[in-house]
């Protein structure tokens, strides 16, 4: 792998890169996936703007946005192909169902073998935080603005999510959306020196929305 | 060889008098005449292992934290280890208590290794997290190859019969599994803060005073997915994360909602019948 030797690139392209990476256009079928919403709106646990908000502000700060941004950083910190390995493993194995698992796997996948292609790099498949954060490594993009695009990618996805499920006008959506932007950036500042022993969630109920997603009977989204 | 018999228990003396308790136990089972026997026991300071007469040809461990609970700065540590071809049962004396802690987080560590052909179910009855409560805990098993495991870990946050919530934790909690050195699940929870509040999002507790997590793994795992899912509550979840693992999770009211959903599923996963704690 080609990862020890950041390419060096111009500073002031670098949210430029992250925007093609991160933005729904990017062929990683981000779209494809609800977190579990899909099912919670089901369920009605969430069928508002404000009950969205709060739900994906608890799924970014005490769940998957958190530990994914532990994961970015750790992976932008690994210095050898065998440490990414494990760290991807811990990344597959903390998916709590099998549509969390391939809903990492399948974007982390898409992710390396677009970036791979155009970048030249040589990457194997890894879960899509791990991805992400070794290929900002490689191309020299800050780590920490690298995981607050991803965390803000993520948050944008399950708002599209939102307004096409509960459903919530364009502008409510987008909303909830900004509120989040200083909690991306915050998480991704606060997670920048911590190790995987740091990841943990309380989100259980949405670990649960994901199983019983499995099964539900009518479903546009593939978690 | 100690074997301890279950009528000499030691009498439950409150953490609050012994501030930092202190267990170890080591315990190895082999197989003998086609049943799973110690094969070596050693055991010190405030964790005992008794071992009640079973029927059947698998070994019941009960553990009892004769310290009756955890508190800030004690220290528990514990080794299985079961030999090829044995099968060991664990449980818990009573449910394990995280009072509060004063001095830093209580840690308990659990290292389970698993040889080729055997199988542990672990099954300690519930953790009872107090106001304050500051626990780290980590459960770590090794699977070699053709070895299993069923592991049930349920945690209540505070006494709702008591009306008590839990307004201050620091609780990290970890399930790690490998097979063949490669980590296959990793159950990670963090709940620190608030965990009333915090627990009472959509995504987080859905209002939920207490929560189980359970894992499975078999190499016909898959086969039970189904008939697992139709004994689940409408707060509970069950999925197949990895090739032969089975993760369940389940959010109840309470501890007696929680055990009432657990039983039939632990049930579900294992030949012989609950270990007697969990009859009670």
């Amino acid at each position: 792998m080609g990862m020890d030797v950041p390419i060096p690139m111009p500073t002031d392209t670098h949210h430029l890169t992250l925007m093609q990476w991160l933005s729904p256009g990017y062929p990683v079928g981000a779209f494809a996936y609800s977190h579990g919403l899909e099912r919670v709106v089901e369920q009605g646990a969430v069928g508002s703007a404000d009950q969205f908000e709060t739900w994906l502000t608890d799924i970014l700060t005490l769940g998957t946005g958190r530990s994914d941004a532990i994961l970015l950083h750790c992976a932008y910190r690994t210095e050898t192909p065998h440490r990414l390995v494990e760290l991807d493993d811990l990344a597959r194995a903390l998916s709590p169902s099998s549509e969390r698992r391939m809903e990492t796997e399948l974007q982390g996948e898409a992710f390396a073998r677009t970036t791979a292609a155009i970048w030249g790099s040589e990457d194997a498949p890894l879960a899509y935080p791990v991805a992400v954060g070794a290929a900002a490594r490689r191309a020299g993009i800050d780590a920490t603005m690298t995981c607050a695009a991803y965390l803000h990618a993520f948050a944008a996805n399950l708002t599209s999510a939102a307004i096409r499920l509960i459903p919530l006008g364009q502008t409510e959506g987008q909303t909830v959306l900004a509120r989040m932007t200083p909690i991306c950036h915050d998480i991704a500042v606060q997670t920048a020196h911590l190790c995987p022993d740091d990841i943990g969630s309380c989100c259980f109920a949405a670990d649960i929305a994901s199983m019983q997603h499995e099964t539900q009977y009518s479903r546009q989204f593939r978690s | 060889m100690v074997e301890t018999p279950i009528q000499d228990l030691t009498p439950l003396t409150l953490s609050q008098t012994q501030p930092r308790a202190q267990g170890s136990a080591r315990l190895t089972v082999k197989a003998r005449d086609g049943r799973s026997v110690i094969s070596r026991l050693h055991q010190q300071g405030s964790l005992k292992t008794l071992f009640p007469r079973t029927d059947g040809t698998a070994l019941t461990a009960v553990l009892l934290n004769t310290a009756g609970g955890i508190t800030g700065g004690d220290r528990f540590d514990l080794r299985l280890r079961a030999e090829s071809g044995t099968a060991l049962t664990v449980t818990t004396q009573a449910a394990e208590r995280a009072y509060r802690a004063n001095d830093g987080a209580g840690r308990v560590c659990t290292g389970i290794h698993i040889a080729t052909g055997s199988r542990v179910d672990w099954l300690p009855q519930e953790t009872l997290i107090y106001d304050h409560a500051a626990l780290r805990r980590s459960l770590d098993v090794t699977l070699e190859p053709d070895a299993n495991c069923l592991l049930v870990e349920s945690l209540i946050f505070g006494r709702a019969a008591m009306g008590e919530s839990v307004r201050a934790l620091s609780l990290d909690d970890r399930i790690t599994l490998r097979r063949n050195d490669k980590i296959v699940l990793a159950d990670r929870t963090r709940l620190t803060g608030d965990a009333h509040a915090l627990l009472a999002g959509a995504a987080t507790g859905a209002g939920a005073g207490a929560m189980a997590s359970l894992v499975f793994t078999a190499p016909d795992a898959a086969d039970k997915l189904e008939s697992a899912r139709a004994l689940l509550p409408e707060t509970g979840g069950i999925s197949q994360p990895a090739p032969d693992v089975l993760f369940a999770r389940i959010l109840a009211p309470d501890g007696f909602a929680l055990r009432q959903a657990l039983i039939p599923l632990i049930a579900h996963f294992r030949q012989d019948p609950l270990p007697r704690p969990w009859m009670i």
